[in-house]
């Protein structure tokens, strides 16, 4: 009896021995157990943008035989922040964010494109200076421009202008008196969704048209690289005039309103089955998501249409904010360069377009490629802007883009403490570039 | 049921008999398993974070730069969003933290013991404890979406107000999440109606352990119902209070799911607590040594209930 015992909590020790062996180790080992056939590319694309996407890879996989793994992480940020220490970051990343791209290329996390087989002169065969220049950091080039976006359009109904025969307005003044139109009419103009599920950065994108009508591209590329402080008078008063139409008055269930809707929330609300707001402004990619998830009866054109952001100083006309997601490489194998090379082509970009999710970067991607009329105007829009700035919050370093955006939400809930909210969030930023 | 081993009687003072040698050896051999696990999942851990604390810390989470004690300095004096204590009512997310301990326990206790009070009392006790137990088996992440759509600032999907909007016609909807000085309270409620099966189930097996004579004594010298239950079954039932507060308290001072889920800290950030801080400064800010600061002080507030919790069991035993 004794003797059993002894053994039985010898054979226990043993085990515990060879599982703390077996933790230690795998801790050590790397935890590389996916088929060498298969690529991880993570973003941070949900519906309707995921499927568009997922028919991009389709047609690579078809034609490779390389299986893609698609991983979807809305908050990507932590997730390749953790996936990075852990030592396991995927394959390929398409981020959104040139600043975070510098962030990562500095911590030598990232390849260059150069050294992937895409050599420079190849990417500007397919590619305008101007979006390498973006995907860009330290003089070497890490992200292939995927797709982009207008973030200069707003949203509207054109069966309810036609009701009421309003025009689209071209002018800031224009735009509000619309605003009140509606308003006196009974209707409550604009839904904004800035608040749950991360989505403060639609404000960040209406201080970005408004600080770029008012301050001019060259102050906005000075502001979001940090050459020009968050305290200069003309941060406060974009942001004063982005509360002429984001205030209680004109938005959807008031300041709270705008903090308790998400992104895709407030575009339900204007363009759902049950309309409660008439304009919603965020870039070129509501189209899809508006008639695809949230009402696939919207017709282009009668009941969903967008406009080109009025211009507020007549002297500096209406440039044009952009975004583009960047693809990057956070491994090299053969694998990875046959899909960045892949997705740098025209034909990717034509099926990519096709799908109605997107503009592509790409200058081998014909305009008979898009399939409406909604995303034929906005690529037009973005290949004929005079000038283009690209969204400030993205190129902000690090996590800044989001912190950003917490500031505008203070700014329309205290209207009155703009300069304060702003020389607190400089104090935040300063020295971060 | 498997039979305890007694644990070694006294008597007089004295052991029965001293431990051999052997089964000394025997019970290390025992308890080994359970401390390499803890050492390798819990004490080095711990280890690591504490002494990341006092370092800046980098995105591979190396001890980089070594600052002393600048971490906590910046938390406790020049965070606003951890410690805001210019303004009334301050604010932060160790504030908010206190907010959740004073309301989530305050409320899930009382309405979880007014429950079981109520639910031993029934003939159908079972299917309402299961159905107010449900919630419990819930992840926190669904609770968080449920309540996302409870809370809806849109009448046709956020069903409060609806009921609000249907009680009164000129009702204005509410964005329950939407407001700071509302969206803590909102979580809280949510995460009590996760909570409160929990207190309510372990209550009624406390309260069915009172024994009956007790109770029949005091009806019979004609106490009654509120003097039964404030002298007799609250004394009696202080040992499963204080054990479900000590579990509502590790529960609170870690709480972070669902507020990730419903309000990502927002708006701004007036719904962040200690839990929520620590992940957004380690892993979306990028700075680890400052999220382990935060995490230490969490340690701190949590370790002296442990230690509190550990003595009472001791002592119940004694007493038992």
């Amino acid at each position: 009896m004794k003797r059993r015992s002894w053994l039985a909590a010898l054979a226990v020790g043993i085990l515990a021995c060879a599982i703390a062996a077996i933790a230690a180790y795998s801790a050590q080992a790397k935890p590389d157990t996916k088929k060498a056939d298969e690529i991880e590319v993570l973003s941070l694309w949900g519906g309707s943008e995921q499927a568009a996407f997922l028919k991009v890879t389709a047609a690579f996989t078809k034609a490779t035989g390389i299986k893609v793994k698609y991983t979807s992480a809305r908050d990507f940020i932590p997730d390749v922040r953790t996936r990075i220490a852990a030592g396991n970051p995927p394959d390929i990343g398409i981020l959104p964010r040139p600043g975070y791209i510098a962030t990562l290329a500095s911590q030598g996390a990232l390849k260059p494109l150069s050294s992937l087989g895409l050599s420079n002169a190849y990417m500007q065969g397919q590619y305008s200076a101007g979006w390498l220049k973006l995907g860009s950091a330290g003089g070497k080039l890490y992200g292939v421009p995927a797709k982009a976006n207008s973030k200069s359009v707003i949203w509207y109904r054109p069966d309810s202008f036609k009701k009421y025969k309003f025009k689209v307005p071209k002018t800031w003044a224009q735009l509000l008196a619309l605003t009140k139109a509606y308003k006196a009419k009974g209707l409550v103009p604009w839904s904004v969704g800035a608040g749950p599920q991360q989505s403060q950065w639609t404000l960040t994108d209406w201080f970005e048209n408004i600080y770029a009508r008012t301050a001019g591209p060259a102050k906005y590329q000075r502001l979001f690289t940090g050459k020009l402080p968050f305290t200069d008078p003309s941060v406060a008063n974009a942001a004063r005039i982005m509360t002429q139409i984001i205030n209680n008055k004109y938005v959807l269930n008031g300041i709270q309103g705008v903090l308790g809707q998400s992104f895709v929330g407030g575009i339900t609300d204007v363009f759902g089955p049950k309309p409660k707001a008439q304009l919603y402004f965020e870039g070129g990619f509501v189209g899809g998501i508006a008639t695809q998830q949230v009402n696939k009866n919207l017709k282009p054109g009668k009941t969903i249409a967008d406009f080109p952001w009025p211009t507020i100083k007549a002297s500096l006309d209406h440039p044009i904010v952009g975004a583009a997601d960047f693809a990057a490489a956070f491994k090299d194998s053969p694998e990875v360069r046959k899909f960045l090379k892949y997705i740098s082509t025209g034909a990717a970009g034509s099926i990519w377009v096709s799908t109605n999710a997107v503009i592509s970067p790409n200058k081998k991607v014909p305009a008979k490629a898009y399939p409406s009329v909604l995303s034929r105007a906005e690529a037009h829009q973005l290949a004929t802007a005079k000038t283009f700035v690209f969204d400030g919050s993205d190129l902000l370093p690090g996590a800044f883009g989001d912190t950003w955006g917490f500031a505008l939400q203070d700014v329309i809930q205290k209207p009155g403490n703009i300069k304060s909210i702003l020389s607190t969030f400089q104090n935040k930023i300063k020295g971060q570039f | 049921m498997p039979v305890e081993p007694a644990p070694p009687l006294r008597e007089g003072g004295q052991r029965i008999r001293q431990w051999s040698k052997r089964e000394s050896y025997e019970g290390i051999a025992f308890v080994l398993p359970a401390l390499i696990v803890l050492g390798i999942f819990l004490i080095y851990p711990a280890y690591f974070t504490i002494r990341l604390a006092f370092y800046e810390g980098d995105f591979r989470f190396n001890f980089f730069h070594y600052i002393g004690i600048d971490n906590f300095k910046e938390l406790l004096t020049n965070d606003p969003d951890f410690l805001d204590l210019s303004k009334f009512p301050p604010g932060g997310a160790l504030i908010n933290n206190l907010r959740w301990v004073i309301f989530y326990i305050g409320l899930s206790l009382t309405i979880g013991l007014a429950l079981a009070v109520l639910a031993v009392r029934v003939r159908y006790e079972r299917a309402v404890k299961t159905a107010i137990f449900v919630p419990m088996a819930i992840a926190a992440t669904a609770v968080g979406v449920i309540w996302l759509f409870v809370y809806s600032p849109d009448p046709d999907i956020g069903i409060l107000n609806a009921v609000l909007h249907g009680a009164d016609g000129g009702f204005k909807p509410i964005a329950w999440l939407g407001r700071p000085s509302f969206v803590n309270y909102a979580l809280i409620f949510a995460y009590v109606w996760a909570s409160v099966g929990f207190v309510m189930v372990v209550l009624t097996a406390a309260i069915k352990g009172i024994p009956a004579d007790v109770m029949e004594a005091a009806r019979v010298d004609g106490a009654g119902e509120w003097a039964i239950f404030r002298r007799i079954m609250l004394p009696m039932l202080s040992l499963p209070l204080s054990v479900v507060t000590i579990w509502l308290f590790i529960n609170v001072i870690k709480v972070f799911d669902i507020i990730y889920v419903m309000t990502g800290g927002g708006p701004g950030t007036s719904s962040r607590v200690i839990a929520f801080t620590m992940y957004e400064e380690t892993f979306h800010n990028g700075r680890p040594g400052y999220g382990a600061a935060v995490a230490v002080i969490m340690l701190v507030l949590i370790a002296p209930v442990m230690i509190l919790n550990v003595r009472r069991f001791r002592s119940e035993r004694v007493v038992a």
